[in-house]
């Protein structure tokens, strides 16, 4: 591998057309848009300034968009697309944090069933049963933990802090403090 | 003391920073460990005698940022993200997927220098974090600014931890909780 394809010195014209760049964005590895698949257009929408690290990848299925405001890092966000992901401006998201607006499964056994077998090696992908799924929105100036997770249909207001190692499944208000596996308001907005 | 310039394994065409020792049997996967690693101190990154830093395990230091990792230790894949002193002691195993940070939300860029002009020689009072001797620390754990983990603690798979865990206890869960029962069991068999 090219040491470039590391080091944010690659060309970002390279990537697909359907992915967007703004200006004085640095994405350090390449290999962060090889799971990108998005059919959309635009698929991907990076602000001005974005700046993307390592450990992060952009897991979006043909369906999906994401949108990343002016600002933002994202050190090792792991984004998982079916829909519709939207991240605000200057919003952090640290190492090890997952997002996804699907569970990418059927809850339901049965289903289940069916989705593994169109899943398997030499499976037909066409006859797997439809993805539930519910836009995840994060407002400005949002700061994400460390190892935190982010679930389907979660609304994070602006500002808010999400601590190390949440679990984020219901929405979190503006200026709010939360931490823990479920998530727990610890401190509400300072006013 | 070593000051290998590159490791003769390395995939990584970058050399070792001039500022990184790796003590005699140690082992360090690349230099690509230290892609982020902006410390200026005399010493960043000093690993002791017989210690393996695996594959995945990266070094993102701040410009105060200065990392000891004693002798017989196991990183399989830790990320280190300080601008202050992190101490590892001996006979420590740190598991796949650990954070040790100065903050919760750490980034490689958004390391702020917050240890006012540390000395070279700043002892362990002043250090963000240390894991104490014979420590084992579970796969996906966070050590958060302020962690001391004591002497043959264990720190549960996904624990988050920003405070002291006494010698031989037991940690888990998000918030942490000690399990006092299993500490006095570790303690009594010793």
């Amino acid at each position: 591998m090219a040491i470039e394809e590391l080091t944010g010195r690659w060309d970002y014209f390279s990537l697909p057309s359907n992915i967007l760049v703004g200006h004085d964005c640095y994405l350090e590895r390449k290999d962060s848009f090889t799971r990108f698949r998005s059919s959309r257009s635009p698929g991907l929408i990076l602000g001005n300034c974005v700046r993307v690290y390592t450990w992060t990848t952009f897991n979006v299925e043909p369906s999906g968009i994401v949108e990343v405001g002016d600002d933002s890092i994202l050190v090792g966000a792991v984004f998982m697309c079916a829909e519709r992901i939207t991240i605000g401006k200057r919003v952090v998201i640290s190492y090890h944090v997952t997002i996804a607006d699907s569970d990418f499964h059927p809850i339901e056994a049965a289903a289940r069933k069916l989705d593994a077998i169109a899943n398997a090696p030499g499976g037909d992908l066409s006859k797997r049963p439809p993805l539930e799924s519910r836009p995840v929105m994060i407002e400005d100036d949002v700061w994400i933990g460390i190892g935190a997770i982010i679930l389907k249909g979660v609304h994070i207001g602006r500002g808010a802090r999400i601590s190390a190692g949440s679990v984020i499944a219901r929405d979190v208000p503006a200026g709010a403090r939360v931490a823990g596996n479920p998530a727990q308001i610890i401190h509400e907005a300072a006013n | 003391m070593t000051l290998p310039h590159s490791l003769p394994h390395d995939w990584y065409p970058a050399p070792l920073p001039s500022n990184v020792r790796i003590g005699e049997g140690s082992w360090l996967y690349s230099s690509f460990a230290f892609l982020h690693c902006r410390s200026t101190r005399q010493q960043a990154v000093r690993i002791g005698r017989s210690s393996g830093v695996y594959m995945g395990s990266f070094f993102d230091l701040g410009p105060n940022g200065e990392v000891q990792i004693g002798d017989f230790s196991t990183l399989v894949g830790v990320i280190i993200c300080s601008d202050q002193k992190v101490i590892i002691g001996d006979y420590v195993f740190i598991a796949h997927e650990v954070v040790l940070a100065d903050h919760f939300a750490a980034a490689p860029t958004s390391i702020e220098s917050n240890s006012e002009d540390a000395d070279s020689e700043s002892s362990i009072k002043d250090a963000g974090i240390v894991i104490g001797e014979n420590a084992w620390i579970g796969a996906g754990a966070i050590i958060l600014s302020g962690a001391r983990i004591g002497t043959g603690a264990i720190v549960g798979a996904a624990t988050v931890v920003d405070f002291a865990v006494p010698d031989y206890a037991v940690v888990t869960g998000n918030p942490g909780r000690f399990m006092p029962r299993l500490a006095t069991t570790v303690k009594e068999s010793l």
